[in-house]
């Protein structure tokens, strides 16, 4: 019954043009990249690439559950840092690996809490509610290591760090099947079809009996979990836990949403172009990296990557007419 | 009959004759079926309105009540009560005889009862199937995980019987409107409930798609469903009500069944007079210039299909029609706000042309339906509010005054007599008159020709009605034009000169002189005749 | 009318007209400075002296010109974040052009154009495209600040001649400059916003957005005008701070972003709209600059300074919550 929907089938053409910004991006870069320098597909750099990509995958994804809900959450670099800290402080202590992730994620789930509150029962605007988490979580992390980086972490880590399946690194492993966790719960629990709800029609759940602030909280606890995994990879990568090592993180996560083709568009986006997003975004990096680009450069190219993809959004969203 | 008449005017004079029956549409219910709910004397309170005054409503097994009343009768507020989405002030609401308390719409699911909404309730992102069970997915043997398949299976199914065969796994927002509308029933329908709420259902619906949907309470009335059936078309009132309830500024007025009533007497209940009778002294005298306003055939992307019109100086015109038929869209486009993709509007014989602020200094004025939300900043003092659209008629050069905007704002709510002890209250803790008439006061500051009124007197209490209505006739008396959107049809018969009728984007008909009765414009508008 | 009832209605209307004025929430910031102060006076010996409230007024004016042109972004219920990376790329290429030429008028020149060319891209990106101001101010917070780190490369430019110094350090007929120009900019933003019908238009748009543009208020225009302004203090507090510190680094920018927002959230300004003002905004910048003056001073680990400002946020927005579900309730 075609006749019942709005748009006709989509030509190749337009679905083309409605391929997320960063399949564009990875395609245009790859290329670009390995005929500037060998190294770049080469094992060991793929493999670089695999693990940055895998830390950021870890707060992209719970962060296009926060998009898709239309907030944001500019804490997560922060709150990244500060359970990575909180968990390097406990193994240096001689604590095991497990109770130290299960710190990391307690820490991380604790904000998201407090995040999940403020916007869901006190309807606060999310960016400045975790704008200000974000500098008391900046602030702990500071003090908690009087500034200053935290090493001697012990062997469990190192094994985590070097051990593989496969040829496979175990951060990537594990980013893999906390992705796909993430996926089940997004697109095969209620949890996942009231986070659609709660940014495409909120009080159309309300009328339907759901406790919408309990799930909205849910939110950003999920975020905060999530935040904890990332700092474990983000700690075992480096071997080591420095308090400001994660802030802009948020940043390359909002980044890789919106490149995926996510937007704050009642609820619109898709879990896997998040998948794409981070990896644009890790090419990018890792690319100019390899161009000797400095990092701040490389953060004006995603910056105008997002305004470009935005318009782009709006475009189309307009049928392709300015205004 | 007798008794009816004399319910429905007590004095005894200006009955009226049951000219079309809907007697033997339906056999009456004999035998009362049990009453699934009922509702005793409930009332509801506005700031500044009555919505709900001690109503009563019995809901029995088996049975199609339908609700009547006019925009702002109180129908709406009703059914919030009984849905859980608004909290009674005082009342009592019985589930089979048990004293129940409806607080949130999950208590009314949990007793079934269910609901759609004339606003969209849907998810746009998320798929048909999602939409029809949102908030009751069926669950897998997996825990946390949702049976899709038998969600989309059962949505498929409850969407066949009311006739939309579709993918469901297809987004919500892919549908066209009337389609999405359909997905709501199917909402409802879903959830098996024992009293089933339907407001306004078939508004965008076609016929065919009408018919599935009566079909489909047929069915549902057999199996021992209550449904509240809520809509303006007198046929579908005909095809389906065993009874009919009607309302009028938040009192039940006339509770009957189809046997026992005629068309002309509901409509007579529902305006709450005997049909032609409305003073319309004084109106002939005033002299009517020249045409100042003309559409000639304007389209818009918003639903106007070819509205032709004219407004002469000195002239109240009115513009009648049912929720979603063009009224306010013609307002949005003579002001600007929505762009006219063909025709023409020409003010003051030259054509119209630039945005809202320029038209705003060529002398229109929009009083806006939503006063809260459109008309006027809350938060902000009478005083502010009163120059939000003459800040470049009053301080030509910029600089703000505070002694010309005191003086302004005094004359203002002198000569309105809005009632505050002065201007810096915040407009906010007003009354609804008393906010219509900042609103009105800001465009006479402003020195508008041209006053759109959309729904004037909505949401305001009875004496300050009959102000607003004096002002419009004070404002055209002084060679002024108005242009008046009402669902009241005394107040369109009572003060307009002449009165345009719209259907669905056109102009169903104009009524001027002896034509312009209220049972005219209900025929035009409802497609009756 | 009895004479008690009327009196009754006099005292509610002279309540009434408080509560509408300024006039309230200023007494109740000037008494929370007082006790900031007292409390400090009493716990240490050297806030009450010249030296450290000259220092005091000069950081606080240099956050008070950093958060002016953010005060009108927040009156019409806007937020940009760019306003700290503003800062810092704006001193970096006011640095960059007096070096490369030794012309402090064109380098004045630069900084003032750099922040008004971000505000102005803001402005596009929120009146005509319609992005959610936070989104589209988070992103050009990102490009500027990278922009600077990168036109620095890692450097740090100093050494600036006397008569720009003075901007930042100098005095004037024994008062700091910094003050002279936090004073020219109060008069001047006080005036506009009380005194033009563009400020009072700019409170109309935030207060309801809709109701102003169908009042007629061209909205497009005003909020472009709002962002540009806000880029240009910006930009101004870059010149300000590089004479003040007479040296350019392109860190400067992000630690700032945060007391900004505490500054104009304490000083009365809504994140929903339609509140703010001049002195509301001066007083929130004295009062965060005697919190972290006071921190310093009682020898507080400075590790705690953003943790400070980020609950001085939480603080204000939980204050707004509350008295917005109290009004709700009424």
């Amino acid at each position: 019954m075609t006749e019942l929907v709005a748009k006709p089938p989509a030509s190749i053409g337009t679905r083309l043009l409605n391929m997320p910004g960063a399949a564009f991006i990875t395609i245009a870069l790859v290329p670009l990249f390995a005929f500037s320098n060998d190294a770049f597909l080469g094992a060991s750099n793929l493999t670089n690439i695999m693990v940055q990509t895998s830390i950021l995958l870890m707060v992209a994804v719970p962060m296009t559950y926060v998009i898709l809900t239309e907030g944001l959450d500019i804490s997560m670099g922060a709150v990244v840092s500060l359970c990575g800290v909180a968990m390097a402080l406990y193994l240096a202590d001689g604590g095991g690996l497990f109770v130290a992730i299960l710190i990391a994620c307690a820490v991380g789930a604790a904000f998201g809490a407090f995040n999940g509150v403020c916007v869901a029962y006190f309807q606060m605007p999310s960016f400045v509610v975790t704008l200000g988490t974000m500098g008391v979580a900046h602030g702990l992390a500071l003090i908690l290591t009087n500034a200053s980086i935290v090493t001697g972490l012990g062997d469990q880590i190192l094994a985590l760090q070097t051990g593989s399946l496969a040829a496979i690194p175990y951060t990537v492993l594990i980013a893999i099947s906390l992705y796909a966790l993430a996926h089940l719960i997004l697109y095969h629990t209620r949890f996942g079809t009231y986070v659609f709800a709660i940014g495409g029609n909120r009080h159309g759940l309300e009328l339907a009996g759901i406790p919408v602030n309990l799930w909205h909280t849910g939110v950003y606890v999920f975020a905060g979990l999530y935040a904890g995994i990332a700092a474990t990879l983000l700690t075992t990568r480096t071997f080591s836990a420095h308090p400001t090592v994660a802030i802009g993180m948020e940043f390359d996560a909002i980044a890789a949403v919106i490149l995926g083709g996510t937007s704050f568009d009642r609820g619109k986006g898709w879990l896997f172009g998040t998948v794409l997003g981070v990896i644009a975004i890790g090419v990018l990096r890792n690319g100019l990296n390899l161009m000797a680009v400095s990092s701040s450069v490389q953060a004006v190219a995603i910056g105008l990557l997002v305004i470009g993809t935005l318009l782009l959004d709006k475009l189309r969203a307009n049928g392709w007419r300015l205004t | 009959m007798g008794n009816l008449a004399e319910r429905l005017d007590p004095d005894g004079g200006g009955r009226v004759n049951a000219d079309v029956s809907l007697q033997g549409v339906r056999p009456a219910q004999v035998s009362p079926a049990p009453c699934v709910l009922s509702v005793k004397g409930i009332c509801k309170t506005y700031p500044g309105v009555q919505a709900l005054q001690n109503v009563d409503l019995d809901l029995h097994a088996g049975e199609v009540h339908a609700i009547m009343g006019e925009n702002g009768a109180g129908k709406s507020s009703l059914i919030k009560a009984i849905v859980g989405a608004i909290t009674c002030d005082s009342g009592e609401i019985r589930v089979d005889g048990t004293p129940v308390s409806i607080n949130t719409p999950a208590d009314a699911q949990t007793l079934g009862i269910a609901a759609i909404h004339q606003e969209l309730s849907l998810v746009p992102h998320l798929s048909i199937a999602q939409n029809v069970f949102l908030g009751r997915e069926p669950m897998t043997g997996v825990p946390f995980m949702v049976d899709h398949r038998k969600m989309a299976d059962d949505a498929a199914a409850i969407l066949h019987d009311i006739g939309l065969d579709c993918d469901v796994g297809a987004k919500a927002d892919s549908l066209k409107v009337a389609h999405q509308q359909v997905v709501e029933i199917a909402k409802a329908l879903s959830q098996n409930a024992r009293v089933l709420i339907l407001d306004e259902p078939t508004a965008s619906l076609s016929d065919r798609e009408a018919d599935a949907l009566f079909a489909m309470i047929d069915r549902l009335r057999a199996k021992g469903t209550a449904i509240v059936y809520i809509s303006h078309r007198m046929n579908e009132i005909g095809r389906l009500a065993d009874r009919i309830t009607v309302l009028r500024d938040g009192k039940r007025v006339l509770s009957a069944t189809p046997s026992e009533i005629s068309t002309d007497e509901i409509i007579v209940a529902m305006v709450g007079r005997p049909v032609a009778q409305p003073s319309k002294e004084g109106r002939a005298d005033r002299p009517v210039g020249d045409a100042v306003l003309e559409l000639e055939d304007v389209w818009t992307g918003t639903g106007l299909a070819g509205i032709t019109m004219s407004i002469r100086a000195g002239e109240i015109v009115g513009l009648a029609g049912l929720v979603g038929s063009g009224r306010t869209e013609v307002a949005r486009a003579i002001f600007g706000v929505d762009p006219v993709l063909a025709g023409r509007i020409d003010w003051m014989g030259a054509p119209l042309t630039g945005d809202t602020p320029e038209r705003v200094k060529s002398g229109i004025a929009l009083v806006p339906e939503d006063r809260k939300e459109q008309g006027l900043c809350l938060e902000q003092t009478i005083s502010q509010n009163l120059l939000h659209a003459s800040f470049w008629k009053v301080f030509p050069k910029r600089l703000f005054r505070p002694s010309r905007a005191r003086s302004i704002s005094r004359d203002s709510i002198a000569k309105l007599r809005v009632a505050t002890p002065h201007g810096e209250k915040r407009v906010g803790l007003l009354s609804g008159g008393n906010q219509q008439k900042t609103v009105i006061g800001k465009w006479l500051n402003a020195d508008a020709r041209l006053f759109i009124f959309d729904e004037p007197t909505r949401g305001i209490d009875i004496g300050a009605k009959a102000e607003i209505v004096d002002l419009m006739i004070a404002l055209v008396e002084r060679g002024n034009s108005v242009l008046m959107i009402s669902s009241e049809l005394p107040e369109l018969v009572g003060c307009c000169d002449r009165v345009y009728v719209l259907r669905e984007g056109e102009v169903a008909g104009e009524l001027a002189d002896a034509d312009l009765t209220e049972d005219a414009i209900l025929r035009l508008a409802m497609h009756h005749d | 009318m009895s004479e008690a009832t009327r009196s009754g209605r006099d005292w509610h209307s002279a309540i009434d007209k408080l509560r509408g004025s300024e006039i309230e929430s200023i007494f109740l910031r000037l008494a929370v400075l007082f006790v900031v102060g007292l409390f400090l006076t009493i716990a240490t010996d050297t806030f009450l002296t010249q030296t450290n409230l000259v220092n005091l007024l000069r950081q606080a004016s240099l956050m008070f010109l950093l958060a002016a042109g953010l005060t009108l972004v927040l009156i019409v219920g806007g937020i940009d974040l760019s306003v700290g990376a503003n800062l810092a790329l704006s001193a970096c290429l006011t640095a960059g052009v007096y070096k490369a030429t030794n012309s402090v008028p064109l380098a004045i020149a630069t900084g003032l154009a750099t922040g008004a060319a971000i505000g102005f891209v803001n402005s596009l990106l929120v009146a005509f495209l319609k992005l959610p101001p936070f989104l589209a101010t988070f992103a050009t917070l990102w490009v500027c600040q990278g922009l600077a780190f990168f036109y620095m490369s890692g450097s740090v430019i100093y050494g600036f001649p006397p008569e720009m110094r003075a901007l930042g350090s100098g005095f004037w007929l024994g008062i700091p400059v910094p003050v002279i120009l936090m004073t020219i900019i109060l008069i001047f933003l006080t005036v506009f916003l009380r005194r033009s019908t563009i400020g009072h238009e700019l409170y109309a748009i935030g207060s309801n957005a809709t109701a102003a543009r169908l009042s007629g208020i061209p909205v497009r225009r005003r909020l472009i005008l709002v962002y540009v302004l806000s880029g240009l203090t910006a930009g101004f507090a870059g010149i300000v701070y590089l004479a003040r510190v007479n040296s350019a680094d392109a860190g400067v920018g992000e630690p700032l972003l945060l007391p900004v927002i505490a500054v104009v959230l304490i000083g009365g300004a809504s994140l929903y709209g339609g509140r703010g003002s001049a002195i509301g905004t001066l007083s929130g910048a004295l009062i965060l600059t005697a919190v972290l003056n006071g921190m310093n001073l009682l020898a507080i680990d400075s590790n705690l300074q953003p943790m400070a400002a980020g609950l001085v946020v939480l603080l204000a927005l939980a204050l707004e919550a509350v008295s917005k579900k109290h009004q709700r309730k009424k």
